[in-house]
């Protein structure tokens, strides 16, 4: 397995979202904003390069037995890490992503990746893999929350696009949480076809 | 049991080193956090207290008033007041408090300005979870609040309640809290004497009007 090959794995062959489906709680919730997306998926991308360097580094030493809880606890001290800091330096950010900062500590995506991946796999690797993966978490979210902030308050990244007269009367059930289900699902169609078409084309 | 002494040293190793990274970044990053939270504080209370009074610097000292009723104990809050004054005068400018109301899906901390006769100067909401594009736009004062200024308690009132505020939107339940919590807390203020000039606030500034 080449480095590059690990690297573009978690963006489109095995996107975390579209094709794993893991980390839906968070992704549901914080894309109301193109702005709260990048921030969560900066943060989950630290935390997912953090700990899997350090769970593909301690491969070796950490007993298999005892290997889950090693895994919780270096997750959970790096975002705690993110938490304090975020806190700290970038209080704006932290606030609008509230609860759903100490929530990445349960985001199947790093155990997931942990043990799915870095347990197994050299540090380089590792580290191409969570980076892969959190691009490809962050994509994903900036896709979905792109569309619901356009349509919910007719803005992108906090910039008027479509204009005062929409959003003063915007499409709401966009930034509610059945317009995240409803615009989930034709982006999943949509993601779908593209790789059907691919399929046929090799 | 000489493998489960084995496990166990290596989960304590982990977990210490875990905790000791935890306490070094926590020692550096609460200062900073705690002083922010105090900033917030403080501008929060500069810009409302904007209405009040002009001036460069305000001096805000947190008052305890006997026999205040607590407004707020059914969402485990309480009414604190905080006066307002412009140094070196130590007369009251006005007064500070925070309402708390419950909302649709959160409790709602709504800052409020008042002058000495209980009229609202000036408001901020802190702290709301309404839903976004929603009660969410209670923070955009012209949608609700800025119908408070100028306003007493008893003038506090949504039209559907009987007063003559405007609700905001589909947004009944948000709008409700506010005003309400907003009221109540008024009230309570009033009834403890603090707009008539009795309690902490100088003698001279005893004025009729303002709240029944």
């Amino acid at each position: 397995m080449s480095l590059a090959k690990d690297l573009t794995n978690g963006i489109f062959r095995e996107n975390p979202i579209f094709k794993l489906a893991l980390g839906m709680c968070p992704f549901l919730a914080v894309t109301t904003s193109v702005e709260n997306a990048l921030g969560m998926g900066a943060a989950a991308t630290f935390v997912l390069i953090c700990s899997n360097f350090l769970v593909s580094l301690l491969r070796n030493l950490i007993p298999s037995k005892v290997r889950i809880p090693c895994y919780i606890v270096i997750i959970a001290t790096f975002v705690t890490l993110v938490d304090m800091v975020m806190n700290a330096y970038l209080p704006e950010l932290h606030r609008s992503l509230g609860i759903f900062i100490p929530l990445i500590v349960v985001n199947c995506i790093i155990l997931g990746r942990a043990e799915g991946f870095a347990n197994r796999h050299p540090v380089l690797n590792s580290v191409a893999d969570a980076v892969g993966m959190g691009i490809g978490f962050t994509l994903a979210m900036v896709i979905l929350a792109t569309f619901r902030e356009l349509l919910g308050s007719g803005t992108w990244l906090n910039m008027n696009v479509l204009g005062r007269n929409y959003a003063n009367q915007p499409l709401l059930i966009a930034i509610l949480a059945p317009g995240a289900f409803i615009l989930l699902g034709f982006i999943l169609g949509v993601f779908n076809i593209l790789e059907k078409r691919r399929g046929g084309a090799k | 049991m000489g493998e489960i002494f084995r496990l166990g040293l290596v989960l304590m190793l982990v977990a210490v080193v875990a905790a000791v990274a935890l306490g070094i970044v926590n020692g550096k990053t609460a200062p900073i956090i705690a002083l922010q939270k105090e900033q917030e504080k403080q501008d929060a209370m500069r810009l409302v207290a904007m209405g009040l009074v002009e001036a460069d610097s305000m001096r805000f000292d947190s008052l305890v008033v006997e026999g205040m009723q607590n407004p707020y104990a059914s969402v485990d809050e309480e009414l604190r007041v905080v006066k307002v004054s412009v140094p070196p005068d130590t007369s009251v400018a006005g007064y500070i408090f925070i309402a708390y109301g419950k909302g649709y899906s959160s409790t709602i901390q709504t800052m409020v300005a008042v002058d000495p006769e209980g009229t609202v100067a000036g408001t901020k909401i802190l702290y709301q979870q309404e839903t976004p594009g929603l009660g969410a736009n209670v923070t955009d004062p012209s949608k609700l609040t800025a119908a408070f200024i100028g306003r007493s308690a008893d003038e506090i009132l949504l039209r559907k309640d009987g007063g003559d505020i405007d609700a905001m939107t589909g947004c009944t339940i948000t709008s409700r809290a506010v005003t309400v919590s907003v009221r109540k807390g008024l009230q309570a203020m009033a009834e403890a004497g603090l707009f008539r000039g009795t309690g902490d606030t100088d003698s001279g500034e005893v004025r009729e009007g303002g709240v029944e």
